[in-house]
């Protein structure tokens, strides 16, 4: 909830204070994850984790877009997992699984084109055409998958048309003159 | 491209068959090389692909395994039908050799799907193995059946199941490897034994042996007790096999009904018609075999 106020209000600092109560929250998961660690016997963390794949997924987004929105990085499997608590692999105990994290990561996706959308109606042009280069990125390493038939396949199916939508605003804001000069586009992007 | 010919390689409409396909695996991997390396992201995406390739693959030999244990298990258990009680040395003769067979799906098959299983949280490729796990118990408590009128524990079944590995010359201790029984598997084959008790006692009316119905009914009734006391929240498996079970108990205690009611004023050879034309439902279909 606290992440869709940076909609609201999309300057860089108001967003840098959303991430900061962000983290704040991330802490508390990290106490919960404990207790359902201690709640779970070794060896059968597949046995139950439907009952919170999908609070897994949306905290893995969640924790992603503060990442991307403090450093416009993409956070990478292990700061996400550390981020929650969680160890990245299944050997060392309660562990994030790859698939929550990469589903995680498509609905990121979805909610930076909406954010594009945001950030160009209260003026901030620059930012689509940051968040268009690391979607596109995005997309790029999401092909390398072999992917199954799963609800992760159906998700990254999605994000092409999140990549369409972000292209068609930096379509706009360039043909409209918007865009801010080469020189400065460079830096933004970098 | 080599797109073509790989798709004609493939069997037909068999969506999993992804890893005899060598050619267009090595047109991906070109692919890889195409792609600008030097990005991060790209990187660890290209880790990521290699992580899920390998867990699809394992999963996707466990299926396969999965489903030549299920094809060899119904064939068991079609064998195991065709005893005929009054001859006992055939009866014999094929109690021996669905044993013999039962042996070589636990030293092949299931040896190999433990393998595959070492070091992997068995629950991950659960649904993987399932299938062959619960026709495999099928097949082995109705073997188990008809030489003692009794059913082994689930704890019996895993030892079969478990295999000892010897210590490798690395210096890594003896140990065992197993095909995890989980007690919910255990109980879903138990389900489907009972419709295929279902079908031994309709042959045996078939064959005049009154009393083999009597105990084949007796037993089923047990297990739909137990199986009615469940509480199927969370499985509906469950809830399904226990309404195919109590269809199939229905039929065996109105089989037990005819022999006793017309057992008497029919011949026996007369009676498995008498019994067929008192029944209306026609049997579901299991599948191929």
């Amino acid at each position: 909830m606290i992440m869709q106020n940076v909609h609201q209000n999309p300057a860089q600092d108001e967003v840098l204070k959303c991430c900061n109560s962000s983290r704040a929250n991330f802490a508390t998961c990290k106490t919960h994850y404990a207790q359902l660690a201690a709640l779970v016997p070794v060896n059968q963390f597949y046995h139950f984790n439907d009952m919170w794949r999908f609070a897994t997924q949306k905290l893995a987004f969640l924790v992603s877009l503060t990442f991307f929105l403090e450093t416009g990085k993409l956070a990478s499997f292990e700061e996400v997992a550390e981020s929650l608590g969680l160890k990245p692999e299944r050997e060392k105990g309660f562990h994030l699984d790859l698939e929550d994290y990469l589903t995680g990561l498509l609905q990121m996706a979805s909610e930076l084109a909406r954010f594009a959308t945001n950030s160009v109606t209260s003026g901030n042009y620059d930012r689509p055409i940051e968040i268009s280069k690391f979607v596109s990125e995005l997309n790029a390493g999401f092909r390398l998958l072999n992917l199954k038939n799963d609800s992760l396949r159906k998700k990254f199916d999605a994000l092409k048309y999140d990549v369409k939508k972000i292209e068609e605003i930096v379509y706009d804001v360039s043909i409209r003159g918007l865009r801010p000069a080469a020189g400065n586009a460079d830096q933004a992007g970098n | 491209m080599s797109r073509g010919g790989g798709r004609g390689n493939r069997r037909g409409g068999h969506r999993f068959d992804r890893g005899g396909d060598q050619r267009l695996r090595e047109a991906k991997d070109e692919q890889y090389q195409l792609i600008d390396d030097s990005s991060e992201i790209i990187k660890t995406f290209k880790q990521f692909a290699l992580q899920l390739d390998a867990k699809h693959d394992r999963h996707e030999r466990i299926v396969k395994l999965s489903r030549d244990v299920t094809i060899e298990s119904k064939r068991i258990i079609f064998l195991i039908h065709t005893i005929n009680s009054s001859n006992d040395s055939k009866k014999e003769q094929i109690l021996d050799q669905a044993n013999f067979r039962l042996k070589q799906v636990e030293a092949n098959l299931f040896q190999a799907i433990a393998q595959e299983l070492v070091g992997e949280d068995p629950h991950q490729f659960l649904r993987a193995f399932s299938a062959g796990l619960q026709e495999y118990i099928e097949a082995k408590t109705f073997y188990q059946f008809m030489v003692s009128a009794s059913i082994p524990h689930w704890n019996e079944i895993q030892k079969d199941l478990t295999y000892a590995q010897e210590a490798t010359e690395e210096g890594a201790e003896a140990s065992e490897i197993l095909t995890p029984v989980l007690p919910t598997e255990y109980m879903l084959g138990v389900g489907d034994l009972t419709g295929e008790l279902m079908r031994r006692c309709i042959n045996c009316v078939g064959m005049g042996e009154l009393d083999a119905c009597k105990q084949l009914c007796g037993f089923l009734r047990q297990v739909y007790r137990i199986f009615a006391g469940f509480d199927t929240f969370g499985y509906k498996e469950f809830g399904r096999k226990t309404y195919v079970m109590r269809q199939s108990l229905a039929k065996t205690e109105n089989v037990c009904y005819t022999i006793q009611v017309r057992g008497s004023e029919v011949p026996k050879h007369l009676l498995a018609q008498a019994i067929h034309m008192s029944m209306d439902n026609p049997e579901e279909d299991e599948g191929f075999y």
